[in-house]
């Protein structure tokens, strides 16, 4: 109602101002400006979307693809849950505004996804505060969402109470893609600790594995970030704890360790021989993965090796002779392989009160998502639907040939499916190329030697306030001790900044916390 | 501005409304009734969409936690602006604002001028129009386009610009990482972003001028530049310091997507600024008062700025902003 | 204008000419490298990098976006946005900058530093967005429109461009028997064209480059400008939004393709500028007419 006679006031003032640009000498057919205020009227109208026997859904969720999907899918999905379903994306690189913003204003829909570890840590607040619906007593009434790993979802609880689905991703995806064919012509095996690995970069480097007969390639392309980079994963080949460690009975972050250091050492080397890029401070992913297809670089480390596809099929262009493989058993200089590992999810569903008015509410909506979890649905959502998203062979989902039609039609839905495919049931995917298949093997071993972040459950107020500013101390420091810019003695410098700025209150509550 | 033309007399300056006649002013609001219905639409739009919200001001005060909203979150005071100034780093960080501030000011401001004074000295229509289509391209770029490309240009990991260097027999230099050139390829960045959009404005108001004092000027033997400097110049002053105000009211408002591309771990002692730090303290966590608050100190200093230079406009003859 | 045929006047020109040819071509390369992108392949792209002419050609990165219909729709309501958009902005904001620069306006001053505040102080997304929502704009294309409708910056440049336009002629067209609309209409808009070209094709770029009012606003993805597209793309294939890093299930897109949409989503308004210059030499006619 508002809006309309706000709208009415706005083009009557319009209106009135365009009539009365005539002169009073009696001429004023010609009129100066056209009225653009109806246009608005007209398209300012409301959509209510009609409400029938089926549950109406709306759903919020990031938006990781070029464009949100057509029908296709929701409309499968729709049919077989008896639901009407509203997927609202938005684009995950402005979807903390609109989170924040719908939240704060009242506005968020029934089923809101949050982003990442990092939303989520932020909505804690909220959510202690009775925001959003605590689902862990429905859980039991659901078969398949009661199949959710309660390790998992241990992750997820606040204040020790379930309150998401979660959004499941293998524990441990990371690892190193090298050029198999430079190791091979150079004679050299994957890197089996931690020596080797320098030593593969460096020969990369020095002996001309792509036989051009010029020094222009070099070991490691790397980038901007110390834990998806190269970095955090040579780090926990050396046998840093991942992210915190108990040292002493308490617990401490990683760079109080002298792991840390020894890592920070090793970069330190590779960069001023020459081993890797001279600019990883300042290299992004896509300029990163650009030197490795390019076959500038030999080794690309600390990203998920199932992307071993799409950097092969770039690099076959440029070289249609090389051969890529995955390898991640590293072990540290005292002989033991560790893998750090996430917490297990990738991103988290929360239920809004504001918006799931009650209970009954709530459990048609948890009934939704148990229907999600069958391997029909889930497989729907991931895969798409067989014959025209892709084809089962050998009991393995194999993806079909038009990419186009799966990158618009499946691809937007693939990072919303709850659970992983040990507990929905849905198909592991059909790979062709060796160096993929070897990394599926090689995420079963990460586990076997994975190294949890301890305080991955765990609550601490000044972390939550600003820890991410902390950090940077941290990274910066990091950073200049690699290139030799900062000595031991100001790394240490650092860290006590680090502590006395927050960090020791950080370490009191994570403490405080673990002692539960 | 040739404000001189200005009816002084009906509006005395300094005088007190007081001691007007009341009828007089009666009889001149009566006279512009219409100027007031003009004004009616804009200022109903800046009360409804700018002033209504700007009660979302207040959280700089509190504890602001959005499901308790304004009303119910704890009021804190000063709080977040002690906080801010008690950051260790936060006199370095207002310094780079103020440098990069400086260089936006000392050196890109000008660029757009003597760009459009070129441009409008070129012959020919074809050329003219070229060159400023041309020029004004790279505005349409977006800054994550524009680093992007300087990184494949001038990383030293195979860059053109570094291989050209060594090609020479040169060391290869550290664009990227080093602090040093941090502030050269910002202020690089944004001239070659800017000053060809910048341009319009200025040939705009270069168009309205009189060709008849150009044929003055000629008659009396003035040569091109003492045109450009007698003629030109001073017909475009209104609307250069006019310019110049509105953009002195942003000394610590630069922006954050810029230079948050440029920034990384080894250059941020100079590039991080207020935008940047305000994104990672304050935005990252959610701190939505604490980054309220750092941007009304930002407001606050820049309204002081702008009626600082108003005025000092105004006493130099000039007409100013309001 | 008389030509200078002067000696010194041919070397001034020659000067002149010579360096803006250079600052031309180097504000072109960074484009002819984009365009150039759009029209190869992946690793061509890859491989040599700043690629000027492609080695390879390739219209697949075309063939991608316009395999459906999303480009053109939200280029639609870019279009649309945009015209209506400058046309509602140019007519208020002339209103109000015509009724300020008039300098026996009681009350102008107020009324001037209250539009410059706004530049400096805002309230803030939320507080916004609850206005926005109370009018009940909300997944309407008003609401990309009503809230950005009047740029504080765009005025006061119309305002100062008002002020130059001599009283004399206003005074007259007041004895002819027209009242201040008719003045503004017929006189004071038909002299400043220059200045009117100018502050349209600024607010023309601002609505096309309308991206975050869209997403806050607009829940439903048809309703988005070709704004939201184009950004996505790019950070997507630049890998550089620092949050989304090993998370992902789905590669970037292509290099080849974020390039394609650049070239797709700025052609429109790039056009837009040309056909405003002409407006530029009009100008020539307030001083003729003054005279």
């Amino acid at each position: 109602m508002k809006k309309r006679s706000f709208t009415i006031l706005l083009t009557a003032l319009l209106t009135f101002s365009v009539m009365l640009a005539g002169c009073s000498g009696g001429n004023n057919s010609n009129k100066a400006t056209g009225d653009p205020a109806p246009t608005q009227t007209a398209k300012a109208e409301d959509k209510t979307p009609a409400a029938e026997e089926p549950t109406a859904i709306t759903i919020m969720l990031p938006l990781n693809t070029s464009e949100t999907p057509p029908d296709t899918i929701k409309k499968e999905i729709e049919k077989l849950t008896n639901t009407k379903l509203t997927y609202q994306f938005f684009p995950a690189d402005s979807y903390e505004e609109k989170l924040n913003t719908a939240f704060a204003t009242g506005s968020l829909p029934q089923v809101t996804y949050l982003k990442n570890q990092s939303t989520f840590v932020q909505m804690k607040e909220a959510i202690k505060d009775g925001q959003f619906w605590e689902i862990g007593p429905y859980l039991s009434e659901y078969p398949n969402l009661n199949k959710l790993k309660p390790e998992i979802l241990n992750n997820t609880k606040v204040e020790g109470k379930p309150y998401s689905l979660y959004i499941g991703r293998p524990l441990a995806r990371q690892g190193m893609i090298y050029r198999k064919d430079w190791a091979d012509k150079l004679g050299l095996k994957a890197p089996a600790n931690v020596d080797e690995l320098f030593a593969m970069a460096k020969a990369f480097t020095e002996q001309d594995p792509d036989g051009n007969g010029q020094k222009d390639t070099t070991g490691i392309a790397d980038r901007n970030e110390l834990v998806y980079g190269a970095f955090k994963t040579v780090s926990s080949w050396f046998g840093t704890p991942n992210t915190w460690g108990t040292k002493d009975g308490q617990l401490q972050p990683e760079f109080t360790f002298p792991q840390y250091i020894d890592t920070m050492d090793f970069f330190k080397e590779l960069r001023s021989g020459g081993y890797m890029n001279q600019d990883f401070a300042a290299t992004s992913k896509t300029d990163a993965v650009n030197m490795f297809t390019s076959g500038k670089a030999g080794m690309y480390i600390g990203g998920s090796m199932q992307d071993i596809d799409s950097l092969n099929k770039d690099l076959i262009k440029n070289f249609p002779d090389a051969v890529l493989d995955t390898h991640s058993m590293v072990a540290g200089p005292d002989g033991k392989f560790a893998q750090w590992m996430i917490p297990g999810y990738n991103n988290l569903v929360l239920f809004p009160k504001s918006a799931v008015k009650d209970e009954a509410e709530l459990k048609k909506i948890l009934a939704f998502f148990d229907k999600m979890m069958t391997p029909e649905l889930a497989n729907m959502m991931f895969w798409g639907i067989e014959g025209t998203h892709y084809t089962v062979v050998e009991g393995k989902a194999k993806v079909g040939d038009n990419k186009e039609l799966i990158e618009r039609e499946v691809k937007p839905f693939k990072d919303s499916v709850i659970g992983e495919s040990e507990t929905n049931g849905m198909y592991e995917s059909y790979n062709t190329l060796p160096g993929r298949i070897h990394a599926e093997e090689l995420l079963k071993e990460n586990v076997k030697v994975g190294v949890p972040d301890p305080t991955a459950a765990l609550d601490s107020a000044t972390y939550t306030e600003k820890g991410v500013e902390l950090q940077q101390l941290i990274t910066d420091a990091t950073y200049k001790y690699m290139y030799g810019q900062i000595d031991k003695a100001a790394f240490e410098k650092a860290v006590e900044d680090w502590k006395s700025r927050g960090g020791s209150k950080i370490i009191e509550e994570y403490n405080a916390a673990a002692a539960k | 501005m040739q404000e001189a033309t200005a009816p002084s007399s009906t509006t005395p300056k300094f005088q007190p409304k007081k001691q007007k006649r009341n009828s007089e002013l009666k009889k001149r609001l009566w006279r512009n009734k219409w100027l007031y219905v003009m004004l009616l639409p804009g200022v109903l739009y800046f009360i409804i969409f700018k002033y209504l919200p700007m009660y979302g001001l207040v959280i700089s005060f509190q504890d602001y936690k959005p499901y308790q909203g304004i009303t119910g979150s704890e009021w804190v005071g000063m709080e977040h602006f002690k906080r801010l100034f008690a950051e260790p780093e936060f006199f370095n960080i207002l310094k780079n604002t103020l440098i990069l501030f400086g260089l936006n000011l000392f050196i890109y401001f000008p660029v757009p001028i003597i760009l459009a004074l070129m441009l409008n000295e070129l012959r020919g229509h074809f050329f003219k129009r070229l060159f400023q289509t041309l020029v004004y391209l790279p505005h349409f770029m977006s800054w994550v386009i524009i680093v992007s490309i300087t990184y494949v240009m001038v990383t030293m990991d195979g860059g053109i610009i570094n291989e050209l260097l060594v090609y020479f027999g040169f060391n290869k230099i550290n664009f990227l990482l080093s602090p040093g050139w941090f502030r050269p390829m910002y202020i690089l960045q944004v001239i070659w972003r800017e000053a060809g959009w910048g341009t319009i404005i200025y040939l705009a108001s270069i168009a309205a001028i009189d060709p008849g004092l150009y044929e003055a000027a000629r008659m009396d033997g003035a040569g091109r530049l003492r045109q450009v400097w007698h003629i030109t110049l001073p017909a475009i002053r209104g609307v250069i310091i006019t310019l110049f105000i509105l953009k002195i009211g942003h000394v610590l408002d630069l922006g954050f997507e810029h230079v948050y591309l440029l920034l990384n771990s080894m250059n941020r002692e100079v590039a991080e600024i207020i935008d940047t730090y305000v994104y990672t303290a304050g935005l990252r966590q959610g701190q939505y008062s604490y980054s309220t608050a750092i941007g009304f100190f930002k407001s606050v200093i820049g309204l002081i700025m702008v009626m600082l230079v108003n005025r000092i406009s105004k006493k130099m003859g000039e007409e100013g902003v309001y | 204008m008389v030509e200078d045929r002067s000696i010194s006047g041919r070397i001034y020109a020659a000067i002149n000419f010579t360096l803006l040819a250079i600052i031309a071509l180097i504000t072109v390369l960074p484009f002819i490298h984009v365009v150039a992108g759009s029209f190869t392949t992946n690793a061509e792209l890859a491989a040599n990098k700043f690629v000027l002419i492609p080695k390879v050609w390739s219209l697949d990165a075309y063939k991608f976006i316009f395999s459906t219909n999303t480009i053109f729709r939200a280029m639609g309501v870019s279009i649309g946005v945009t015209l209506i958009g400058t046309l509602f902005s140019m007519l208020v904001t002339a209103l109000m900058a015509y009724g300020l620069s008039r300098k026996d306006l009681d009350g102008r001053k107020a009324v001037n530093f209250l539009v410059v505040f706004t530049m400096l102080f805002n309230g803030g997304l939320i507080p916004t967005f609850l206005v926005v929502k109370e009018l009940g704009l909300i997944d309407s294309y008003a609401a990309l429109i009503l809230p950005s409708a009047i740029s504080a910056f765009n005025m006061i440049i119309l305002k100062n461009f008002f002020q130059n336009i001599p009283e004399g002629l206003e005074e007259s067209a007041k004895i002819d028997g027209c009242n201040d609309f008719g003045i503004l209409f017929r006189i004071v808009l038909p002299l400043s064209m220059p200045a009117i070209a100018t502050i349209s094709l600024f607010y023309a770029v601002t609505y096309w480059n309308t991206y975050l009012t869209a997403i806050l606003y607009l829940n439903d993805s048809i309703r988005w400008p070709i704004q939201v597209l184009l950004r996505q793309i790019v950070v997507l294939a630049s890998g550089l939004d620092h949050s989304s890093t090993l998370d992902g299930t789905v590669p970037p897109p292509d290099q080849t393709i974020k390039m394609a949409v650049i070239v797709v989503a700025t052609l429109p308004i790039l056009m837009v500028y040309p056909y405003l210059q002409k407006h530029f030499a009009k100008g020539a006619m307030l001083g003729s007419m003054k005279g």
